[in-house]
């Protein structure tokens, strides 16, 4: 079944709920678009090293994915937070601009470092690579700057999925009153599929999913979960999880700990990944095993591994799990 | 002493003989470099080359009637294709009509030069292989 088969059959028992679903499988569109992009600035950066044989159709088809993927990006953000739109299409607009003179202007214009090489074809790539991702250009001209501002723009906006994302108690009560608590771990648990079409009429335990990551990342928690539970019954559940068998978003409740992951985890190496963001506040160095790209931003901390094998993702979650939740 | 190999290389982007040929010197090929397609099928009808290397999309003539040409004037030549950026479809085409074999666009050299080295073997002129792995990084 396509995800648009599937989203026609959800109902409106629960619209919130449904909602929320809908904008967790928005969410993980809009990480595919920026993974695209992050594989096209490695592609390029690969073949400037001097070692390849390419020519401008491959610069310019460079040039058009990133402009496709940005714009996906982009669209994805608007439909995740609405009111973005207006100034994100103006930033996306100048890069389109950007981009057209690159392809139609002279190599060399954008003041790149030098190239490896003199043919101009390499000085085409060279400022293709700047306009990425530039070491001395200002970070508001280059699409990895455009990037973290889009990713900002959903992430504060968006913590939870687009559900009043400031009131943390309506969003609890929305949980709470939704019979989604799981009745052997402090966090919420939300099948992605089949809760966006009926809630669940019984409280269900973790072993009621069938989802690879969500098990990973419980699997180091399970014999503290007596600990976890009465603690989170005390002071309120601080999670909420959103799961399909390959899929895995998990989201803090808490105000003071902003803290998001997505994950999937299909076995095919080269889709799987782990992507993080979390606020300034929290130590990502004692939360995440050795491996992950991280980002420290003025809106927050970007983290992510890509290309990840089924052992490496499994050892990363559980390592993640142990650590966030004992 | 090995006899030299007789490579005619032919792409419309000046970047890929600049880049190539060196290259291909260095693991005993004679090559000759050109751009235009009508010139490279000119001098193909005067001198018998052991591998012509041709790109498969260019103005005026493209890289399939050059390998017609070239089978029809010299059977015994093998012809390698270069693909531009997905152009996978146009290269099934070409494997259809008897190319030696193919290479895509973006490549490294040494992607290349294996290549000429089996069809090197395939004419009966082995290449050192180890000499084009020793090489260091173009």
């Amino acid at each position: 079944m396509t995800i648009l088969e599937k989203l026609k059959k959800i109902s409106h028992k629960e619209p919130r709920i449904r909602h929320f679903c809908i904008q967790t499988i928005r969410f993980k569109k809009f990480l595919e678009n920026a993974r695209a992009l992050l594989d096209l600035f490695d592609d390029g950066h690969e073949k400037v090293l001097g070692e390849y044989i390419f020519d401008r159709h491959y610069v310019v088809s460079l040039i058009d994915g990133v402009v496709e993927r940005l714009g996906m990006m982009v669209y994805d953000a608007c439909v995740l937070v609405p009111k973005s739109g207006e100034g994100l299409y103006v930033t996306y607009d100048k890069h389109k601009l950007t981009a057209g003179n690159l392809i139609g202007g002279t190599p060399g214009s954008l003041a790149s470092a030098p190239s490896a090489s003199d043919d101009p074809e390499y000085q085409l790539l060279s400022d293709v690579l700047q306009w990425f991702n530039g070491k001395h250009a200002p970070d508001d001209t280059t699409v990895m700057g455009f990037m973290k501002q889009i990713f900002f723009s959903v992430i504060q906006f968006d913590a939870i999925g687009g559900i009043e994302s400031m009131d943390v108690m309506k969003t609890r009560a929305l949980f709470e009153n939704s019979g989604v608590a799981a009745t052997d771990m402090g966090i919420y648990l939300v099948d992605l599929w089949k809760d966006a079409q009926a809630l669940p009429e019984e409280r269900r335990s973790i072993n009621d999913f069938n989802s690879i990551p969500l098990k990973h990342l419980l699997m180091d928690v399970s014999g503290k979960e007596a600990k976890t539970g009465s603690e989170n019954i005390q002071n309120g559940v601080a999670w909420v999880a959103a799961v399909s068998e390959y899929q895995l978003s998990l989201n803090s409740l808490k105000p003071d700990f902003q803290f998001r992951l997505e994950t999937l985890a299909s076995g095919y190496e080269h889709s799987d990944f782990i992507f993080i963001f979390a606020d300034k506040s929290a130590i990502l160095d004692k939360i995440l095993p050795a491996g992950f790209h991280i980002e420290s931003t003025d809106y927050g901390q970007f983290a992510w591994y890509l290309d990840m094998s089924a052992k490496n993702i499994e050892d990363s979650l559980m390592i993640i799990g142990r650590n966030l939740l004992s | 002493m090995t006899k030299l190999l007789e490579v005619l290389l032919l792409d419309d982007e000046p970047i890929v003989g600049r880049r190539l040929k060196p290259a291909l010197d260095k693991i005993g090929c004679r090559v000759e470099v050109f751009e235009n397609p009508k010139e490279a099928v000119a001098r193909i009808d005067k001198k018998e080359f052991d591998i012509v290397v041709t790109d498969i999309r260019m103005e005026e003539m493209d890289g399939i009637q050059v390998l017609e040409h070239v089978q029809k004037k010299w059977p015994r030549t093998k012809v390698i294709i270069i693909t531009g950026y997905a152009k996978m479809d146009l290269a099934r085409e070409a494997m259809g009509k008897g190319v030696f074999d193919f290479i895509a666009k973006p490549f490294r050299p040494d992607d290349l030069r294996r290549i000429i080295a089996n069809a090197a073997e395939a004419l009966g002129s082995p290449i050192d292989f180890s000499s084009i792995n020793n090489e260091p990084a173009e």
